[in-house]
């Protein structure tokens, strides 16, 4: 009898998962599924999830006003910004392990501090600022923020990454006559991949993911990230919802690839944050 | 100091303190780029923003020093008051919502072994997503019109279809509903992790000694899930205080402010209306009731920490 209770309970547990999936899933597929319906098939009703004749009419509607430009300007934003981020992020992480630096915590606070800062807070300023220095509304604006914000991250969960690489590793590469910067590239980055990974993919989400920094740095239409660009194009064909969901696709397809792909980093990344404090 | 004859001993303590110097010295140039973007970046814009929040400036032209005016007439301003309420009624709702979904995920991940990291992956997906993108999407699927796949479910209960983003009372329980669909299993990430802390032998042990399962989650799940579920409820928190972007897709604050919270309402006046000296006075107090939230949390973490340890 209890055997035939766990089993029910399992199959109840299962049911559950099974229905908070679809709710959670459901509304992406619809998206994935309009995108791919003509205009006169969008309203069907009742609704059909599969398309009766898919066509890609919409995604070259999106080409045709130039969303693709938008699609590169997020790209090169992004990759710019958490190249960089992690560079000096990760530099900096291993500087806070292995060197004696000066003023070690007030550092870390510094850098813990920050993260607490809401970004969108700072923009005000950030915008005067930036128009003094000439920086607003050029292709230089977003990937400094973008890159300011993912420092701090970067810089903690290397250090705690770091920390964790043995320094015998690192003092038998010299003794085996590697150069310093080549035990560095040989054996410390490698052993910290996890964490420059996982830094990297959360840089990642963050720059491809920002509307509000975006749409408050730069103006120019050529200039303009994809979040960006969706929200001018509901400005002017605001019931064009095949198109709108064909850019909801294009914008959805890299970050969650790239979460599929690296979500033991992730997912790692944050538990073990959690769970050490 | 007193000259010593040249020693071995000497020459080593000298070289110690070169080596000592050398390293400080690699160090700070390693670190020194990451402290420099940070202080440029953040910590300048803040000091900037906190300045003009004492003067009076419209439009990007600075009329001169305002003193705490635009603070009185922040404060004075119901508006602002309204905005506070609804800022903690999207907070404490969201939270409400989303930290017993993410238990609930937690505890499921848990018992489905393999399947409930495949179960984790799925939920995270929305987490992946552009809040601004996940604004679109759920515009689409509330469409009150025939082929907006909620009035459809609607229709086949025989309701008529609601349109529940242009309706006052509605509006915010939406919003809600859409910012706690895209975030909550982030918070089961780390109930998970927090779970699979606790040793598998107290329940074995609870269970020789006849246990029922409410008691165990009672007596063993929630007392040692304590210090993950401060960690989630400060980092939600924080992270729904300060939303603003589901809200600028979803309804831009409205219908009759019934979703303008601080956040979006530190964007309206800042970036709408251009009225920068306010703009930075609502970011001054925004700052500082995260800072509240943060110490706040901080204090019980830290006195949970201790207390256990």
């Amino acid at each position: 009898m209890n055997q035939s209770m766990r089993l029910s309970g399992r199959a109840a547990l299962l049911a559950a998962s099974a229905i908070a999936s679809v709710v959670v899933l459901g509304p992406i597929i619809w998206a994935l599924s309009t995108s791919l319906k003509s205009d006169n098939h969008i309203f069907a009703v009742p609704p059909r999830l599969i398309p009766d004749e898919p066509t890609l009419m919409h995604f070259q509607r999106l080409i045709a006003e130039g969303v693709q430009w938008s699609f590169l300007n997020s790209a090169f934003y992004t990759v710019v910004s958490v190249a960089f981020a992690v560079a000096v992020g990760g530099t900096a992480g291993y500087a806070l392990v292995r060197y004696p630096v000066p003023a070690k915590r007030a550092l870390l606070v510094l850098f813990m501090g920050v993260m607490s800062i809401p970004s969108y807070a700072l923009l005000l300023p950030t915008q005067v600022i930036f128009v003094r220095l000439g920086i607003f509304d050029t292709r230089l604006a977003l990937p400094i923020l973008y890159a300011a914000h993912v420092i701090p991250f970067a810089v903690w969960m290397t250090r705690a990454h770091f920390a964790t690489v043995p320094r015998e590793l690192e003092q038998a590469a010299l003794v085996d006559g590697y150069s310093r910067f080549e035990a560095v590239w040989k054996v410390i980055i490698p052993g910290a991949r996890p964490a420059l990974i996982a830094a990297s993919a959360f840089g990642f989400l963050y720059a491809w993911n920002d509307y509000i920094t975006a749409t408050t740095m730069v103006e120019a239409p050529d200039l303009r990230t994809l979040p960006v660009a969706l929200i001018f194009f509901q400005g002017f064909h605001g019931r064009d919802w095949g198109a709108l969901m064909a850019g909801v696709v294009i914008a959805t397809l890299p970050p969650v690839v790239l979460f599929l792909v690296y979500r033991r980093y992730l997912i790692g990344g944050f538990s073990e944050g959690s769970v050490k404090g | 100091m007193v000259s010593v004859p040249a020693s071995g001993t000497t020459t080593f303590t000298r070289s110690i303190e070169d080596a000592a110097r050398a390293g400080r010295r690699v160090g700070t140039t390693l670190v020194g780029p990451a402290v420099l973007v940070v202080i440029a970046v953040n910590i300048l814009p803040a000091f900037f923003g906190f300045y003009s929040s004492l003067r009076k400036i419209f439009f990007f032209g600075d009329e001169g020093f305002a003193g705490l005016d635009n603070f009185r007439a922040l404060f004075a301003d119901p508006v602002t008051w309204e905005a506070i309420g609804r800022s903690l009624i999207f907070t404490f709702g969201a939270l409400a919502l989303a930290v017993p979904l993410a238990l609930l995920a937690a505890l499921a991940v848990r018992e489905l072994g393999a399947r409930g990291r495949i179960l984790l992956t799925i939920l995270l997906v929305p987490w992946a997503m552009s809040p601004i993108v996940v604004a679109l999407l759920w515009k689409w699927i509330l469409l009150p019109s025939p082929g907006g796949l909620f009035a459809s479910i609607l229709a086949t209960f025989g309701m008529p279809p609601a349109n529940l983003l242009s309706n006052p009372t509605w509006a915010m329980p939406t919003v809600i509903a859409v910012a706690v669909w895209r975030t909550f299993a982030f918070a089961a990430i780390i109930l998970t992790a927090g779970l699979g802390q606790i040793p598998k032998d107290l329940y074995k042990a609870a269970a020789v000694d006849g246990l029922t399962a409410v008691e165990r989650f009672s007596r063993i799940t929630v007392p040692l899930l304590a210090p993950s579920i401060l960690i989630v409820l400060s980092m939600l928190t924080i992270s729904y205080f300060n939303e603003v972007q589901v809200i600028i897709g979803l309804t831009s604050g409205g219908p009759i402010r019934s979703t303008t919270t601080l956040a979006y309402q530190l964007y309206l006046t800042g970036f709408v209306e251009l009225d920068q000296g306010r703009g930075n006075a609502i970011a001054v107090v925004m700052f500082l009731i995260n800072l509240v939230l943060i110490v706040g949390y901080v204090q019980l973490l830290g006195n949970k920490k201790g207390g256990e340890a």
